[in-house]
């Protein structure tokens, strides 16, 4: 053999072994983090108790790793099976955080019908508590069989000038609303905003829209389902009157709440 | 010195390397199943990383297949099914947050209304 080829062997040696060298290194920092990350999952009760099939699986995938890293010329191997187990921690810890925030949601359900049931009563108390005299007040409560179906208005005394907050006085309103629509639990409802004219258009339309928004909010936190409200806001267009008198415009500051047919059908948005 | 234990260590090879390398039709069926999946719970590419990774390894997996190359395909298939796996279970995960955030809203405001109220 001659001095060329010898040197030539020993130099694809020393290619071959700083590959392998390379690869080694790289194999065993992914069998590292694989098997730091599957400890972690395999101490973690929760994971254990929710996913324990990904955990096994993850253990079985970083054995499986671990044995090849024995083995010459496996690195690819090795790799691969490390990342294999560190996708089933993950999936594993993942799946666990899933479960968790189900279970959960499960108890504030339980707390959210609690409290929706307490609310209830209490407004139903304080109605009884104002008496009929205040009944008198609520003077822009009508219903009206229009083109649009059946609408109600909430006048502009359930609002504080310029809040969208439903007022207390509203309660008595709200709650025969809700009654409604619990006993007839195909109808949906278009709750539709309006403003007079004063002040801007994008305020107005604003405002309109989050007054509309907050009679949705109290039907929904007394047990409607939100599926059944769509909330429009239409800002000063459609008065019901003049703009020019203060009485006008007070007339023209309301909710009107827009029922469906029995069957759930709701006429077009304006 | 003859050239035949050179075929025959060849032959041998070619042997070896089929046997434990069969196409792998199921895998690649499996991690179509996970890719389907995880698409179903509305995971992207665009939004999950994992999903990329995913359809980019499957895509591989099957360039893999047409040059025969099965121990290829199995890997890349078996990494991509695992992605869209980890892909779907991110997803789910979100959305049980985005439904505990909203419970959560709703129980301030009833907390709230309750406080009003007395």
């Amino acid at each position: 053999m001659s001095l060329k080829t010898k040197a030539l062997g020993g130099l694809i040696l020393a290619g071959c072994a700083s590959l392998y060298g390379c690869a080694g290194q790289h194999s065993e920092a992914a069998l590292q983090q694989a098997s730091t990350d599957f400890q972690k999952v395999k101490e973690d009760s929760n994971v254990l108790r929710i996913a324990p099939k990904d955990v096994i699986r993850a253990g079985e995938s970083l054995a499986r790793a671990d044995r090849l890293s024995s083995y010459w010329g496996s690195g690819s191997d090795v790799l691969h099976y490390a990342y294999l187990s560190e996708r089933y921690s993950e999936i594993a810890r993942e799946h666990t955080n899933q479960v968790l925030n189900e279970e959960r949601a499960a108890k504030l359900e339980l707390e959210r019908q609690r409290l929706q049931l307490a609310l209830r009563e209490s407004k139903l108390l304080s109605v009884q508590q104002q008496g009929k005299w205040l009944e008198e007040q609520i003077v822009a409560l009508a219903t009206t069989q229009t083109d649009r179906g059946l609408v109600m208005t909430l006048g502009d005394v359930l609002f504080d000038t310029g809040e969208a907050e439903l007022k207390s006085s509203a309660n008595r309103v709200v709650l025969k609303i809700v009654q409604f629509l619990q006993l007839n639990p195909k109808r949906v409802v278009r709750i539709e905003g309006y403003a007079d004219s004063t002040g801007g258009k994008q305020e107005n339309l604003k405002l309109s829209r989050d007054r509309a928004q907050s009679v949705a909010d109290v039907l929904m936190d007394l047990g409607i389902d939100d599926k059944r409200i769509q909330v429009e806001g239409y800002g000063d267009e459609y008065p019901v009157d003049v703009n020019a008198s203060e009485r006008g415009r007070a007339q023209n500051r309301r909710v009107e709440i827009v029922f469906s047919d029995e069957k759930g059908q709701l006429g077009a948005a304006r | 010195m003859s050239i035949r234990p050179l075929f025959v260590a060849l032959a041998v090879l070619a042997l070896a390397g089929c046997a434990a390398d069969p196409a792998p039709n199921e895998q690649l069926r499996l991690t179509e199943q996970a890719l389907e999946q995880a698409k179903a719970v509305g995971a992207t590419a665009a939004d999950v990383p994992e999903m990329k990774l995913a359809e980019d390894k499957f895509n591989r997996a099957k360039g893999s297949m047409n040059d025969q190359s099965f121990k290829n395909a199995r890997m890349r298939a078996e990494q991509a099914e695992l992605d869209a796996r980890l892909a779907e279970a991110r997803v789910l995960t979100l959305k049980s947050e985005e439904q505990l955030n909203v419970l959560n809203t709703r129980i301030t405001r009833l907390r709230k209304q309750l406080g009003d109220a007395q």
